[in-house]
């Protein structure tokens, strides 16, 4: 697996898209933290803060807060495992690394590998917006109480990461996988959603993506209408395990069979 | 002498194409094996399924006695259809990535660059080269390690005169140091000029396989020409040993014996008979034609 990873280090070490996507995501998850705080908690009038009650950015409700406005801008990093999977289909190294010696399942791996190393990295930045946030502008003192809203945050993360993995594994073509992969994420899940919840209830909200939203509803919006969902943690954690071990195995299936 | 590859009943079909269609035959360690046929006869198919990017509908096959996994592909130097590159990388460490798959050691790369004449040009990106760089790039790469074993699928694709002439001296010396190559053509003055052995498809199917001479009978003939080239036809039909007269290009008559003719005394006894040859040359009908015969029937 070391092999792996330093080959695959090889590949994007001087690949500047790479790094304009890795500097982007972490941006896309620090800057947004930056506008709420400023919206919510600095320029907000103190009649309306007392109303509201507690800080979003105070611990513990900044862990929350970090991981549901965070869950919406990780898309970023989906959208670079489907350029790095799609550029190999493109330049038929994908075919060139196994005649040269991969296993097919090798691979697979290295294109896991940057899953599950981009999650890390989203869930480790994310962490560092909480402890920033929290710690430098909030007034409460530290508390690991919420953190979990932090590790939901993760799953999502990885679920969407596998669906983008799965998306450049079967499409192979960079555009068309990103706009179906955007498409999902942006409006095709909501309609499902909405459709399956009218007419077969909370059921509906078991689909991958909101499955992590009912998971991290959003601080405040939440005291105003009931945001999460009627099922118990439990039940959206196995969802989100269950649809993570799916695509893995949709990938591999694919990958270990299909003419390359 | 041992087998490096053994083809056994390999079946693919692509929809309604029968792409391979129950190919068996065994490539001898040390042989420069080739694969010909004419487009879309089944040679890259075959390739593929050799080097697992594409899987066979049906049978199997070995390479060097084992069951064919990434362990014996790393030992194997294969250059397949196209050169297939990172473009956005130089050549150095697009041949970083390959020698690390290989799991070979990054410092046979200046030797590779060296013979593919590319030293130059080493740090320029993929995407800046030339399609007969980027061709000698993939010969490059498929030499790293110094492999026993090569798979060449038309290794002169897209290359100059030079590049080509190049590339036949480049396998030439790597049959005598031993290696076994399989490569894998339509220019048939390619195969015949460096291949020891042959394989022949047409539609998918083995036509025939085995060393050179064996698989193509090409009969010896010997041209001929005289001042009068009809009185010399005349009489050449008199020649204990003559078979068949044919008309060649430029008034030279092709003629073929029972027997091997030794030209000294073939020229003795046109003498006798009171005829000065001004042409005489021992010549092999070319693979081309061979290969034409085989492939129309």
């Amino acid at each position: 697996m070391l092999q792996i990873i330093k080959i695959e280090w090889l590949k994007v070490k001087n690949y500047r898209t790479f790094w304009v996507f890795i500097g982007l995501g972490l941006l896309a998850m620090l800057a947004p933290n930056f506008i709420i705080h400023d919206i919510f908690v600095k320029n907000i009038p103190k009649e309306a803060q007392q109303l509201l009650g507690q800080s979003m950015y105070d611990f513990p409700l900044v862990w929350q807060t970090v991981a549901s406005v965070n869950s919406y801008t990780s898309g970023i990093f989906s959208l670079l495992v489907i350029t790095l999977v799609s550029n190999e289909f493109n330049y038929k190294t994908h075919r060139q690394n196994v005649i040269d010696g991969w296993e097919r399942r090798d691979f697979v791996l290295s294109k896991l590998f940057w899953v599950v190393a981009l999650a890390l990295l989203a869930f480790l930045t994310s962490l560092v917006a909480v402890l920033i946030f929290g710690g430098v502008y909030g007034k409460a003192p530290f508390s690991m109480e919420g953190s979990r809203f932090l590790g939901y945050y993760f799953l999502q993360v990885l679920v969407s990461l596998c669906l983008a993995l799965l998306v450049g594994m079967l499409v192979k073509r960079t555009g068309l996988a990103i706009i179906l992969f955007l498409g999902y994420i942006m409006f095709i899940e909501q309609i499902l959603v909405s459709i399956v919840k009218r007419f077969f209830g909370n059921i509906g909200g078991l689909f991958p993506l909101q499955a992590g939203d009912e998971l991290l509803p959003f601080p405040i919006v939440e005291k105003l209408v009931k945001f999460s969902g009627p099922y118990d943690s439990v039940v959206y954690l196995t969802a989100l395990i269950a649809y993570t071990a799916l695509f893995i195995w949709l990938v591999f299936r694919r990958m270990l069979r299909t003419d390359l | 002498m041992s087998t490096i590859l053994s083809l056994n009943n390999i079946s693919k079909r692509y929809g309604i194409v029968q792409a391979l269609d129950g190919v068996s035959f065994d490539i001898p360690a040390g042989s420069v094996y080739g694969i010909l046929g004419p487009n879309g006869s089944g040679k890259t198919t075959m390739l593929g399924i050799v080097t697992d990017v594409l899987k066979a509908d049906a049978g199997s096959f070995t390479l060097m006695g084992q069951t064919p996994s990434a362990a014996q592909r790393r030992k194997i130097g294969t250059l397949l259809e196209t050169p297939n590159f990172y473009h956005y990388l130089s050549a150095y460490k697009n041949l970083q990535i390959v020698a690390n798959i290989k799991q070979t050691s990054e410092q046979d790369i200046p030797r590779v660059l060296e013979l593919a004449g590319l030293v130059a040009r080493q740090h320029s990106a993929f995407k800046t080269y030339s399609l007969g760089m980027k061709q000698r790039l993939a010969i490059a790469a498929a030499m790293l390690g110094d492999p026993e074993v090569l798979i060449l699928d038309e290794p002169a694709n897209g290359l100059d005169p030079v590049g080509i002439a190049e590339v036949r001296n480049l396998i030439r010396k790597l049959a005598q140091s031993g290696k076994t190559i399989i490569m894998a053509s339509h220019l048939l003055d390619e195969v015949e000029k460096v291949c020891t052995h042959v394989a022949i498809l047409r539609k998918g199917k083995l036509l025939g396989s085995g060393p050179v001479n064996a698989v193509l009978s090409r009969d010896n003939f010997i041209e001929i020409g005289g001042p009068d080239n009809q009185a010399l036809a005349q009489l050449i039909k008199q020649h204990p040993a003559f078979v068949q007269v044919l008309p060649a290009q430029d008034g030279i008559l092709q003629v073929t014996f029972r027997e091997t003719i030794d030209p000294a005394s073939l020229n003795s006894w046109c003498a006798q008979q009171g005829v000065w040859l001004n042409h005489l040359q021992m010549s092999r009908k070319s693979l081309e034609t061979a290969f034409l015969e085989l492939t129309n029937n």
